[in-house]
């Protein structure tokens, strides 16, 4: 039976989630553009990437774009399959109410 | 960990919200923003060469054509900050390399036809974008490959039946099409 993920579960992080296993396997998504889609602050997106990654469900790439730092997020392989679990175990709370 | 039906309910709520917002955010992308663009350019540059005299026709198509670069190029550009992948430089490679030979090979058919009319011109080079488009969309796998065949069907019936309004025509046709194709994209992806 698919079980819940308290990492994922907290609101921002599961909507960072949402959001990186929306691209394919191969993209990631800007630091600011994330910021900009979930609507949050720099330290506030920060501190759940962290958590995040310590986690191993995204990976942060941090690189040089016309000699500008940029940093670059995307969702491991791990971070998709621990959110589809995440999201079946939602579906089977909602289906037995 | 326990949470109660309505907090499961809520929770995918908000998770179809991100991934709808995600989406719609990133379909205003490369292709949308490129189809709608190139769309405004071609109907308003054959709606022109229908209605207004040869010089100003001129002038029409090489203002809408920069125009509609610049446009792409900044928007394109802002996009492909926003999202990258590792193969990004490829295909754009192999878009290159794609519409490079298609022009070539419709430059060649042109040759051997010369000499056409202008209208005869228009629908060989139309034909020649609409194999690109769908030869594109077989690439990366768009699900939109199918839009240019009936626009070719409908293209060969206006060059044939509707030769009076056959500029207009290929306004509404194809530059229609890839502006209606470019708004289904943002909206449906």
């Amino acid at each position: 039976m698919p079980e819940l993920n308290e990492t994922i579960h907290q609101p921002v992080r599961l909507r960072i989630m949402a959001a990186l296993v929306t691209l394919s396997a191969d993209e990631e998504v800007d630091f600011t553009y994330l910021r900009e889609l979930l609507n949050v602050t720099d330290g506030n997106l920060g501190a759940h990437l962290r958590k995040l990654e310590e986690a191993g469900y995204i990976a942060v790439n941090k690189t040089f774009v016309e000699r500008k730092p940029r940093t670059y997020v995307s969702a491991t392989a791990a971070g998709r399959g621990v959110f589809r679990e995440h999201v079946a175990a939602l579906e089977t709370i909602l289906k037995s109410k | 960990m326990n949470i109660s039906p309505d907090e499961a309910e809520e929770e995918l709520a908000a998770i179809r919200a991100m991934v709808g917002r995600t989406r719609a955010s990133i379909a205003g992308s490369g292709t949308s923003i490129n189809l709608i663009v190139t769309g405004i350019v071609w109907l308003v540059g054959y709606t022109a060469t229908q209605f207004l005299a040869q010089p100003a026709v001129i002038a029409v198509w090489i203002v809408a054509a920069v125009l509609g670069s610049i446009v792409a190029s900044i928007l394109g550009a802002r996009v492909a900050k926003r999202v990258r992948t590792p193969l990004a430089g490829v295909r754009a490679r192999q878009i290159a390399l794609l519409w490079a030979v298609l022009v070539v090979y419709c430059a060649a058919a042109i040759a051997i036809t010369w000499p056409l009319e202008g209208r005869q011109m228009t629908t060989l080079i139309i034909l020649f974008v609409m194999v690109g488009q769908l030869a594109m969309g077989l690439l990366l796998s768009f699900a939109t490959v199918w839009w240019t065949l009936p626009v070719s069907a409908l293209v060969l019936a206006v060059h044939f039946l509707l030769p009076d309004l056959y500029y207009l025509g290929m306004g509404i046709l194809v530059g229609g099409a890839m502006i209606v194709l470019g708004l289904y994209i943002r909206s449906r992806w």
